[in-house]
């Protein structure tokens, strides 16, 4: 594969990492912690997708390689997600009397009985939306470029809904709250803004994208209970390079952590083309920068950035 | 009179030019005044005057943008919080910290520094001298809940006590530090008049006894009564500095506290 | 008040969760001894259980010393047991691709320095910052280490595993044989369903041993560590760490040093797992393993020691009887009925007792110190829980 054919499996798979990342760097900054239920809420959001899909049908029509049904399951993931996200704040994390450590253990506790209620009910095998996979689009081709209609789909969904975001927080009344809460909740909180309301559509928002990514994740490789969890600490990585606590930083580290995941066989290729000396050292880098290694690299990524930066790249200085 | 231009032989504490900004609002604007040993300095101040901030940088938890603090001689501009509070400069905070599942007088066994039984290898190397030195310093704890008249709460848990006696039993504790310069972080903040007069008699003995004290306080008379000088903050750098008659006969004073809070 | 003296003032003095736990206890040790009596439930397996129990509250321990202690989140204690299981296995393991064939205390001793410098490096760049960023970076740990286990199969055989592992007293005098020495034994209890006692029972009988060593010893160091100044200094970063600051502590080394306490012992809750189980896997590196010992440690009370020896029985409890459900009555696959055990259990105690069922309730301080004085007035509500109070809304 060409350069241009893992840069266009980056912009894929980024999208998805961002429409992850948002949703956990909203709550992280409104509702004041570290959502490890995150990943699994994804998860529902597949799951949900999946149901909705099997029961619906393909509905006649497609769109860029789709069924009508799909993008109607979509929905219903975007949808599930959202009402189980504020389900859980409703009936667990709102009643708590403990503080943002405690909501965050607690949140790993609803991670897991999202992810066993999922288990039990579908097993723990992998599984596919029944869509036909489709060839690459033969034009891109002779560019070493690999992409199918639905990856289009995806970049395309994921642009709209990012969009969307960005104008309800820039042009709308909710959105300004949200800002403002993000920035300063006590002051958000004597200045009059109902509080609990702006929480609330925060959940339903970044559930909700975290529902869609977990469509299209399932989408571009499989389903399975654990989809969600593998990708929390690659979503973690991208949160924490654009600074905890900013959209738009989420947005740019998901782009870049999800462009360095998939770019990872060539880094790879690079590095075995490089003259690298002493040997050992050549050796351990062909090793260790290899696809099994893609989730450690956003690891490796992600304490290097709190060494030098733990603001994020966009935030200020060491605090 | 100059701005904090008063004759400062003996300075335990002495700040200069400090400043620090956040997201281009200065909070300390070059703020510039010292300590005199043995006074109980008073810093007042409008609301957002940066008297906090001062208090931050002062101690360590900012890192100033510029500027320098000396405490008894010895430059500690930028060192971390325990190193500064290592030569002998110890703060308080404004909302009285809580210590969950701590008796009262387990809280106070945090204030010594550099007890032998704060290294882990000591508790099993030298277990005599770290009973030892917990004996001296629960006797030294209790004398001084006893000269606080506080010692019935000793072992009373330290997060069901009154929001005044925290305030006391921090003053307390901070004594078992034994600072050379203790910074209040205003003391008698929601504290019921009793109480409030309690604390201040407090502070003028253990003044006497030989601490200096510095302290940020919005009650006007409780200031006015215990401290000399007194220092005023505006807008991030100190107005004027002078006895509690000149500061307040000091018409710039006035306007600040008039105009301030913008 | 010793439990044997006076048996009656030391149940009084219990409060109630106390007597909860204790009242558990002696109707689940009843049940073990009847379900052993019976034949039910073989000796070896018995003790092999008491043996896991012991792992799982060293592993608590370990948690209990970074959470518990100092308020430190991390989410990689399945690494630092499997480095402590992976050190020792490696070293001292027949099919060890590396060295193998060491005495099992050389791979105890590999086991815990690699553990430390691990420790070191995940806790540079965290602990300077707040809580929540160990939890997200300790996850990410985990997974790292669990792909080089699966991934370099020159060090580790990969997804193979290790075999071959000698037990721990391989080599010793006396100890090593000692399991071939002993007599069998042959128990009636109930006529017609003898219990044997052979060398397999005398080898499990050594592990027990064993846990019970590692165990003890690190009760002694936790229970004397926390009543000490340092414990002191943990426990106000715990609360407050600005004022642990501003009283002159460097918090900094006090959390690394409470980390990599933890991480020694969860190490050595590992290096014990080798050589009960005898092979080691990626599979024991599995997140899950990290939960227990959450469960175990909130469960227990962050903080209390002898919580985190409760929990580890709970955790032991929820494993087998997952399995066992899944054998004899309901056919769940266990995995994800453990995973949601875990869930509701932390969703639980969160909600309704957040300090845990045994949180630590007496005064700590140097025990020579208090015991030169009067005690405290017994009604101290102190620290000590309320009775009644709290519990009983």
């Amino acid at each position: 594969m060409t350069v241009l054919g893992y840069l266009a499996n980056g912009l894929v798979f980024s999208s998805i990492i961002v429409l992850g990342s948002i949703g956990l760097s909203l709550v992280y900054s409104i509702a004041d912690f570290a959502n490890f239920a995150h990943g699994d809420t994804m998860t529902v959001g597949a799951y949900s997708a999946l149901v909705t899909f099997g029961a619906v049908g393909g509905l006649g029509g497609a769109v860029l390689g789709l069924p009508y049904g799909f993008f109607l399951a979509l929905v219903a993931g975007i949808a599930v997600a959202a009402v189980v996200a504020v389900g859980t704040e409703k009936l667990v994390y709102e009643p708590l009397d403990v503080d943002s450590i405690g909501l965050l253990i607690t949140s790993i506790g609803i991670a897991f009985i999202y992810r066993a209620v999922i288990q039990i009910r579908f097993g723990s095998d992998f599984t596919r939306f029944g869509i036909q996979p489709l060839r690459p689009i033969e034009a891109l081709v002779p560019y070493g470029v690999r992409v199918t209609l639905h990856d289009v789909a995806i970049v395309g969904s994921a642009v709209v809904l990012v969009g969307g975001l960005h104008v309800l927080l820039q042009y709308t009344d909710l959105g300004r709250k949200m800002r403002a809460m993000a920035d300063n909740p006590d002051l958000a909180r004597v200045s009059g803004i109902r509080t609990k309301r702006v929480k609330l559509w925060t959940w339903v928002i970044g559930a909700g994208l975290a529902g869609a990514g977990g469509v299209f994740l399932g989408l571009f490789n499989q389903l399975s209970p654990r989809m969600g969890f593998n990708l929390l600490l690659v979503i973690f990585a991208a949160v924490i390079l654009g600074g905890i606590g900013s959209v738009y930083g989420a947005m740019a580290g998901g782009f870049l952590i999800g462009m360095i995941n998939q770019l990872t066989p060539f880094f790879s290729n690079v590095v075995e083309a490089l003259p690298i000396w002493p040997g050992w050292l050549a050796a351990l880098l062909e090793s260790l920068i290899s696809i099994e290694y893609a989730n450690a690299i956003a690891f490796v990524i992600m304490v290097a950035v709190l060494l030098v930066r733990p603001n994020g790249i966009a935030g200020e200085g060491a605090t | 009179m100059s701005e904090g231009a008063l004759p400062k032989d003996d300075a335990v504490l002495r700040v200069d030019d400090l400043q620090k900004s956040f997201g281009g609002l200065a909070a300390t604007d070059h703020a510039t005044f010292a300590v005199e040993r043995g006074t109980i300095t008073g810093l007042i101040g409008p609301n957002g005057a940066g008297k906090s901030t001062l208090f931050n940088l002062i101690s360590g938890f900012y890192e100033p943008d510029g500027g320098t603090v000396e405490v008894n001689g010895t430059d500690v501009t930028g060192m971390e919080p325990y190193q500064v509070a290592d030569h002998g400069l110890i703060r308080t905070f404004q909302t009285p910290r809580k210590l969950e599942g701590m008796t009262v007088r387990e809280a106070m066994l945090v204030g010594p520094r550099n007890q032998p039984g704060e290294s882990f290898v000591n508790l099993f190397a030298r277990p005599g001298t770290v009973g030892e030195s917990e004996s001296t310093n629960l006797a030294e704890a209790e004398r001084i809940l006893e000269e606080f008249e506080i010692d019935h709460l000793a072992t009373q848990p330290a997060t069901d006590i009154s929001g005044g006696q925290m305030k006391l039993v921090e003053l307390a504790r901070a004594m078992l530090a034994e600072p050379e310069v203790l910074l209040l972080d205003e003391p008698v903040a929601g504290v019921n008049p009793t109480l409030a007069k309690k604390l201040k008699d407090q502070i003028r003995r253990l003044n006497e006894q030989g601490t200096t004290f510095l302290l940020i306080e919005h009650d006007m008379e409780f200031v006015m009564d215990l401290a000399d000088p007194i220092v005023v903050l505006d807008q991030g750098s100190v107005l004027t500095e002078g006895t509690p008659e000149e500061v307040q006969g000091d018409d710039r004073v006035i306007d600040a506290y008039l105009g301030g809070g913008t | 008040m010793s439990l044997l003296s006076d048996p009656k003032a030391a149940v009084d003095d219990l409060s109630r969760p106390e007597a909860w736990v204790l009242g558990v206890s002696v109707a689940f040790a009843l049940f073990l001894l009847g379900a052993l009596l019976t034949g039910a439930l073989g000796p070896t397996y018995f003790l092999f259980l008491v043996g896991l129990a012991g792992m799982y509250a060293l592993l608590s321990f370990g948690l209990n010393a970074q959470w518990g202690f100092t308020g430190l989140i991390n989410f990689s204690v399945a690494a630092f047991f499997g480095i402590g299981a992976y050190g020792s296995a490696l070293m001292t393991a027949d099919s060890s691709p590396i060295a193998g064939g060491f005495n099992p205390l050389v791979g105890l001793a590999v086991a815990l320095v690699v553990a430390f410098v691990l420790a070191l490096l995940i806790g540079i760049p965290t602990l300077r910052l707040r809580a929540d960023y160990l939890a997200i970076a300790s996850l990410g740990l985990a997974e790292v280490v669990r792909l080089i286990v699966l991934n370099e199969r020159w060090l580790t055989n990969g997804s193979a595993g290790v075999r071959g592992i000698p037990s721990f007293f391989e080599g010793w005098p006396v100890f090593s044989t000692l399991p071939e020495t002993m007599p069998g034994l042959r128990l009636v209890v109930i006529p017609g369903s003898p219990i044997l006692l052979g060398t397999s029972f005398w080898r499990a009988s050594l592990n027990v041993l064993l846990v019970l060593a590692f165990a003890g010893a690190t009760f002694f160091v936790l229970r004397r560590a926390h009543r000490s100044p340092w414990g002191r200094v943990l426990r106000t970063i715990r609360s407050d760490e600005d004022l642990a600051r501003a009283l002159g502590k460097n918090t900094y080394s006090y959390k690394m040093q409470s980390f990599v306490l933890g991480s020694l012992i969860m190490a050595l809750a590992g290096v014990f797992y080798t050589h009960l189980n005898l092979y080691v896997g990626p599979g024991d590196l599995d997140p899950i393993t990290t939960f227990y010992a959450w469960v175990a440690v909130i469960l227990g009370g962050s903080g209390s020691n002898r919580g985190a020896l409760f929990g580890g029985i709970v955790i032991v409890t929820i494993r087998e009887g997952t399995r066992f459900l899944n054998d004899v009555a309901l056919p769940i696959d266990p995995a994800p009925l453990r995973l949601l055990l875990i869930g509701v259990v932390i969703v639980a105690v969160m909600r309704y007792r957040p300090q845990g069922i045994l949180p630590p309730q007496r005064e700590l301080i140097w025990p020579s110190a208090v015991d030169d004085r009067d005690p405290p007035d017994p009604p101290s509500s102190g620290v000590r829980e309320q009775k009644g109070g709290g519990g009983d809304e």
